[in-house]
């Protein structure tokens, strides 16, 4: 896999994706629409790549685990639990933008 | 950078035609936002029949965890490369969403309005990724941008000057 350029195919056609609390990786998936189980390594990572994760975790977005969790957590999740993620909305920022700078 | 390019990207998906022409500045460094910017503005093309869109790229300021000494260095030597740029674009309007590129920019872009030779409205989005803590470059424009735009309700409450409008990437 290493450095594709895209894994749009390959998050279609999966059934359940584990990954790395990478916000890119998270974000992407869950426009998909696929169950995510996010591993998070505090050894290795940045603080401020945690905040995604643990809060996608809070809204019922993400299941959340370490590494030595992992097992323990596919066999025992429910991926039914897992909340849809809507969709950001960039038309709310189109409106804004065109209050400040006048078009209105 | 990245990330930083596909959200942006994001954030300018519903602007109108007005917003034109567009001025890209993005590191020196960064392999693959080129890429991505054309093939936006390519889309775009189809629908917008008048679309204009430059691309300018200056040093990177600032690598991960550089050191404060050297990054006040390569940040004042950016802040010399984008200089020539603003002043040559004159933009009205600034929009940014986090990477270390941004700030040179918009510390030129401020230089110009104090200046008297082009007051440019600056707008900063930081990104989805923030949900507690703003990036560097959110922590020095929180206080310089017109506008400061938050993602999760938690930095809205650290941030009072800063505006919430939900997700919008």
């Amino acid at each position: 896999f290493r450095f594709k350029d895209s894994l749009a195919q390959d998050l279609h056609e999966a059934d359940l994706v584990i990954s790395h609390a990478g916000a890119g990786s998270c974000l992407e998936t869950l426009e998909q629409g696929k169950p995510l189980v996010v591993v998070i390594n505090e050894k290795l990572m940045n603080n401020h790549q945690l905040e995604l994760a643990k809060q996608l975790n809070r809204d019922g977005h993400v299941l959340c685990c370490n590494c030595s969790t992992l097992v323990d957590t596919l066999q025992s999740m429910d991926l039914s639990t897992l909340k849809p993620f809507p969709p950001g909305r960039p038309e709310k920022f189109a409106l804004f933008l065109d209050k400040v700078v006048g078009f209105q | 950078t990245g990330g930083h390019t596909t959200e942006i990207l994001r954030l300018l998906s519903c602007l109108s035609e007005s917003y034109s022409p567009r001025h890209y500045i993005f590191a020196d460094s960064d392999k693959m936002s080129e890429a991505k910017i054309r093939s936006f503005e390519q889309k775009r093309a189809e629908t917008f029949s008048n679309s204009q869109f430059t691309l300018d790229r200056i040093p990177r300021s600032r690598e991960v965890r550089q050191s404060w000494a050297s990054s006040v260095v390569t940040t004042l030597y950016s802040i010399l490369y984008s200089l020539p740029l603003t002043y040559k674009w004159k933009p009205d309007l600034i929009l940014c969403n986090g990477p270390g590129t941004c700030v040179p920019v918009c510390i030129s872009a401020l230089l110009l309005g104090l200046l008297g030779i082009k007051r440019a409205i600056i707008v900063y989005v930081e990104s989805i990724c923030r949900v507690e803590t703003l990036s560097l470059s959110g922590k020095i424009l929180y206080y310089f941008s017109d506008y400061f735009i938050v993602q999760w309700p938690d930095l809205k409450e650290k941030y009072p000057k800063s505006i919430y409008l939900g997700r919008i990437v």
